[in-house]
């Protein structure tokens, strides 16, 4: 079949088992500025817990500036390869790796990599919105005063930008110094993403981050990564399929601690290269 | 494993994907039997039952948009609820070109007929639609293939009258009514293989995902060789 002038563009992207092969980017109108170059690259990545291999030698490159969805049934390893990409692991005693991850050519678990760092690259939001009991102002302000920033002035800019980032300002600018946990949960989950940026994240991970959400939440946070996509760099582990159809641009399937598909999210739910995928989104799952 | 509820309701939609397709076979073939002159069916009922044939599509295309509303299909089972949308178009436009043929069956004189070959044309695209529905249900990419190559049969017969046509017209003593009935119910037959190939193509679509369709230059192709 002839490809199209838009389909001819591809990034090499190495594929499960190794293999490098090619992955094609977005259709023009849809494609981010400056987005497309592998973020974080896994090379016969594993991650154990004691003599668990709950990863499996993953190969595979994150795109810069597009959205990812990690999806696949409880227990595949997706939030385990999330959570690895800002060591997040680490503080679980009996979890290790083998292979490399490389998060801007830069080895994630190198001997000289300072995690404090990485993690202000990384941000993370997790399944249930997880305000510090602080007031709105002092949640953002938190990573920003603990990477040095003490002016006053300089805080206050970094709240409203970061707050308007999330789509949370308007709502919440008149009562900044009120307790963060008075918010509704949609708001706290979105304040969890304004606290993420705060630091100036490269690459956001998304753990389940509206399944505690009620469906206008849910909306609001999938507008946001809307809004986000093509800034930041976005993974996001979702069980909710829909979720992950309608927000990203990549797919990435997991089984048993395999990454057993890993395509454009339009291919991969129109038209799976592999039947455990198709059976996996198809609920065909015995 | 057991089939889930929802893929129950799928299988349901196929079914009545496939009665639809009984139904305009049975009207096109009655249809061309009252052209050969075996059947009295009267175009009236064959467009009564064309009726029948447009109410059951409007019916199993609203299940089919409330099966994607409602259960946001993916994969193969998002390619088969669109590809039953698809051929239920296409059987209802071969019900209706069924309709077309018989009401041209008052106008056209049963003996000038015999110079033309509509039994064997009417019985390829009989088989042709026949074949692409078989596709559809057995989901079998080769019968599918099968029925695209019988198109460039149904298209040269279909030639052939057209060039019979546009021969003997010119001559003083010709009906040239008759003639143009001819053309047309050559037309109509060369229009339901037609259906019959996008069927098979749309069954193609449904196995391996890609879409074929105006990749050959097909239509083109016919043009030309009427040309020729």
């Amino acid at each position: 079949m002839q490809m199209t002038a838009e389909e001819k563009d591809t990034n090499k992207v190495a594929a499960p088992g190794g293999a490098s092969r090619e992955i094609f980017l977005p259709p023009e109108r849809e494609r981010v500025k400056d987005g497309g170059r592998p973020h974080v690259s896994a090379k016969n990545f594993s991650i154990f817990y004691g003599d668990f291999e709950a990863v499996k030698k993953v190969n595979a490159d994150i795109l810069s500036k597009y959205v990812t969805a990690i999806i696949g049934p409880s227990g595949c390893g997706k939030s385990t390869f999330l959570r690895a990409i800002n060591r997040m692991n680490d503080l679980i005693p009996s979890c290790y790796t083998t292979g490399t991850l490389m998060f801007d050519g830069e080895d994630v678990y190198g001997r000289y990599t300072d995690e404090v760092q990485l993690r202000k690259k990384i941000g993370m939001v997790l399944q249930k919105p997880n305000p510090f009991p602080k007031s709105i102002f002092d949640n953002i302000a938190y990573g920003p005063r603990l990477h040095g920033v003490k002016d006053k002035k300089m805080l206050e800019e970094v709240v409203e930008k970061s707050l308007r980032k999330a789509a949370l300002w308007d709502e919440v600018k008149d009562r900044l110094d009120r307790n963060a946990l008075g918010l509704s949960g949609g708001q706290q989950q979105r304040l969890c993403v304004a606290r993420t940026l705060a630091v100036e994240p490269e690459i956001l991970l998304l753990d389940e981050p509206t399944s505690a959400l009620d469906p206008k939440a849910t909306a609001k946070i999938e507008d946001l990564i809307e809004e986000l996509r093509g800034s930041y760099t976005i993974l996001i582990v979702t069980h909710n399929m829909q979720q992950a159809s309608r927000v990203s641009d990549y797919t990435m399937f997991y089984y048993e601690g395999d990454l057993v598909e890993y395509a454009p999210t339009k291919q991969l739910f129109t038209n799976p290269r592999d039947q455990v995928t198709e059976d996996y989104i198809t609920g065909r799952f015995s | 494993m057991a089939d889930r509820p929802v893929h129950e309701h799928i299988k349901d939609l196929s079914n009545s994907l496939v009665i639809i397709s009984d139904k305009v076979l049975k009207n096109f073939s009655c249809a061309m039997d009252t052209l050969l002159g075996s059947d009295r069916t009267t175009s009236e009922e064959i467009k009564l039952a064309d009726g029948e044939i447009d109410a059951s599509e409007v019916r199993l295309e609203e299940q089919c948009l409330v099966f994607l509303a409602l259960q946001q299909p993916v994969a193969r089972d998002l390619r088969t609820i669109i590809t039953i949308l698809k051929i239920n178009t296409d059987l209802e436009r071969i019900g209706d070109l069924a309709v077309h043929i018989s009401e041209r069956v008052p106008e056209i004189d049963k003996e000038f007929l015999r110079d033309f070959r509509f039994e064997k044309m009417g019985l390829l695209a009989k088989e042709m639609v026949q074949k692409s529905i078989q596709a559809f249900v057995n989901k079998d990419r080769q019968l599918a293939e099968e029925v695209c190559d019988m198109d460039e049969e149904l298209d040269a017969m279909h030639r052939a009258v057209f060039k019979k046509v546009s021969a003997e017209i010119r001559h003083a003593e010709a009906d040239a009514a008759q003639y143009i009935v001819a053309m047309s119910i050559s037309r109509y037959i060369e229009r339901i293989g037609d259906h019959a190939t996008r069927i098979a193509r749309e069954v193609l679509y449904l196995i391996t995902g890609e879409i074929i369709r105006h990749t050959e230059g097909s239509f083109e192709k016919l043009i030309q060789s009427l040309k020729d």
